[in-house]
């Protein structure tokens, strides 16, 4: 754990404030005040990234510490479509997830700018990069509601609400389109790259798991959603945790070498 | 009928829960057991029977049938299995016993520069084969980000880089002082007169060079010249070690193709984009030097059910966006449209 004396540090430090400022102001029931802490947050975040992207003169999403950069950035707009467009509550839990996604960008993954090398240097790059971080943060929410689902026996009694076991189908429908096309699009690259559209590198097929995950979960609700749905929420918690297994543990694991480790 | 569906879904279920649990057994493996493993014939079967499962699920439902969106994601996800078993080593062993379709799917082809070269090595093998047309390097080159940087390591394990451009200069702290880049050397030489020893920068050659001085927290200054091309030798003593190095922004051959001692098609190319002749994609993958001078590796790819797979991954891509995206987002449509004409009434 490192804290990073630099401006790039104090924005990343300004935004994790603001985001569990938003939190703890929701739970206590001050859902304004959270609000527009979050609405804060969010625009500290893309100070943050566009500072990021202009010191480095290209997308930040080449490294760990870009990919959480930009995690961080998009739970807010996320968020907001949750809220507005799909009726979907437990607000509060994206403020904590956005908080809790910028820690590794804070303390402990290293900002030093990289150049990109040769592998990287692909009109897919930043397509594939960023539709994979737009869809893992609607995972990420869509598991959150799951696990609301499975703490509490009540469900939002308001009818403008959806149920949170709705909520999380809704999420996970609007994410599953984004992981599918990261793995096509990162099939795509490959091709191009290296010469296969396939190449059964470690993070390859960690992402085919978690693709898999929620395909097993949509056939499974189809099936039994409505005898068992609390099995439902099961299955997103551990497509979840596939993901992060998948964003995390490869990268950092000395156990999986193969293509994608320079991307630590 | 209610029982043959429902075996059907189980049998799906099934399916998708084991190829997950294959994927993670597969990263375990790592890229090259997990590739022998996935197209190993026990292997082969399953993909087989996960085909069968996925047009068996489209007979058994109508929806499946009826529903456009649902049809396109599961016939899309036939034609990426069905590809991806064409393509396969088991899948090209096949068709060349019973189609007898001969051609090389994959192997290496090193060049030297100056020469011709139409033998490609198998990959995975010790044959040799060779293709109807030669590839001839004109030049392998390597390009560097400009500037390059200048690590400085401390003892305790701490690092600061640098942009390796003169009057650039880093505090390292109360301990160590501070380090200044004086000078970029591009080909560094020391003429020693007498006693003088005066360094330069001298016209023609490569002898890329930092001058670096450190400024210690006694007060006292110290010199150091910190190459490129070698790692230099550090002090036991010192403090600080220092090394100066490039990224490599490219690796670029630059190919003709050769059919009868005519030059056909040429191509520079590099990392993500490949040449493309005669049915086979050349990538940059390797380069290399020996007592002749530079050569090149090239990666020889003849794609087989490539199309089939697109195509898979088309249909799979329209079917998903279509059911996900497109129907909530025309109910979203007809809800506003809806909500107007009420509040127009
Ligand atoms: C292995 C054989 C498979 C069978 C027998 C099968 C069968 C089915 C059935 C019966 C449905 C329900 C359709 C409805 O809403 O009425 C369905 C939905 C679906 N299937 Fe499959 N499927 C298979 C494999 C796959 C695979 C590999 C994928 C991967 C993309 C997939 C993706 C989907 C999706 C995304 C839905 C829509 C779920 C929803 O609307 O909630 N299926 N499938």
């Amino acid at each position: 754990m490192a804290i990073k004396y630099t401006l790039q540090g104090l924005l990343i430090y300004l935004t994790i404030a603001a985001f569990l400022a938003a939190f703890v102001s929701t739970i206590a029931r001050r859902r304004t005040t959270g609000q527009w802490f979050f609405t804060l947050g969010f625009c500290i975040s893309l100070a943050s990234y566009v500072y990021r992207w202009i010191d480095g003169r290209h997308v930040p999403l080449q490294n760990l510490f870009e990919v959480f950069l930009c995690l961080g950035l998009v739970c807010y707009p996320i968020s907001l479509l949750a809220r507005r467009g799909l009726r979907i509550g437990g607000q509060w839990a994206d403020m904590l997830i956005a908080a809790i996604v910028l820690f590794p960008a804070g303390f402990v993954f290293h900002a030093e700018q990289q150049h990109l090398p040769p592998a990287l240097q692909s009109w897919l790059f930043v397509p594939h990069v960023a539709v994979y971080m737009l869809g893992y943060i609607f995972m990420a929410m869509a598991a959150a509601r799951a696990a609301i689902q499975l703490a509490t026996a009540s469900q939002p009694i308001s009818g403008k609400i959806l149920p949170f076991e709705q909520a999380t189908y809704e999420l996970i429908a609007l994410g599953f389109p984004l992981l599918t096309l990261g793995l096509i699009l990162g099939s795509i690259w490959g091709k191009r790259a290296w010469g296969d559209y396939w190449g059964w590198d470690p993070k390859e097929l960690w992402s085919l798991a978690s693709w898999l995950v929620y395909a097993g979960y949509f056939h499974w609700r189809y099936m039994f959603g409505k005898k068992h749905p609390r099995l439902n929420s099961l299955w997103a918690i551990a497509g979840m945790a596939v993901i992060i297994i998948t964003l995390l543990w490869v990268n950092l694991s000395r156990l999986f070498p193969g293509q994608h480790s320079y991307a630590t | 009928m209610i029982r043959l569906k429902r075996a059907v879904l189980w049998a799906c279920l099934m399916a998708i829960a084991a190829l997950a649990v294959l994927s993670v057994y597969g990263a375990f493996l790592g890229a090259d057991r997990a590739q022998t493993f996935f197209n190993s014939v026990p292997v082969a079967v399953f993909w087989g029977a996960f085909a069968v499962l996925l047009g068996a699920g489209i007979v058994a439902f109508g929806r499946l049938l009826w529903v456009p969106s649902l049809l396109l994601m599961h016939l899309g996800c036939i034609l990426v299995v069905i590809g991806g078993m064409w393509g396969s080593q088991p899948g090209r062993d096949l068709q060349e016993r019973f189609l007898g379709t001969e051609r090389i799917a994959k192997g290496r082809m090193p060049i030297l520069e100056g020469t011709a070269e139409n033998r490609v090595a198998i990959a995975d093998s010790n044959v040799t084969k060779e293709l109807p047309f030669s590839i001839r390097l004109r030049k392998f080159r390597i390009e560097y980000y400009e500037p390059g940087d200048l690590y400085i390591y401390s003892r305790d394990g701490r690092r600061w880089k640098l942009p390796a451009e003169a009057g650039r200069s880093q505090t390292l702290g109360r301990d160590l002082g501070r380090v200044t880049i004086q000078r970029v050397f591009r080909n560094f030489r020391m003429d020693i007169s007498g006693d003088e020893r005066i360094a330069l920068d001298a016209p023609g050659g490569s002898n890329p060079a930092l001058e670096v001085a450190i400024e210690r927290p006694d007060g006292s200054t110290a010199r150091r010249y910190v190459f490129l091309q070698r790692a230099g030798h550090n002090n036991p003593s010192d403090p600080l070690a220092l090394t100066y190095s490039q990224s490599v922004r490219d690796y670029i051959s630059e190919l003709e193709v050769v059919r009868d001692n005519e030059v056909v098609a040429s191509k520079d190319i590099e990392v993500n984009h490949p040449l493309y002749y005669g049915g086979y994609h050349f990538y940059q993958h390797s380069y290399g030097q020996n007592q002749f001078g530079d050569y090149t590796i090239l990666m020889v790819v003849a794609d087989s059910g490539l199309r089939i797979v697109y195509s898979g991954y088309a249909m799979l891509m329209v079917g998903i966006v279509w059911h996900f995206w497109g129907r909530p987002l025309r109910s979203a449509l007809r809800n506003r449209r809806s909500n107007e004409r009420d509040e127009n009434r």
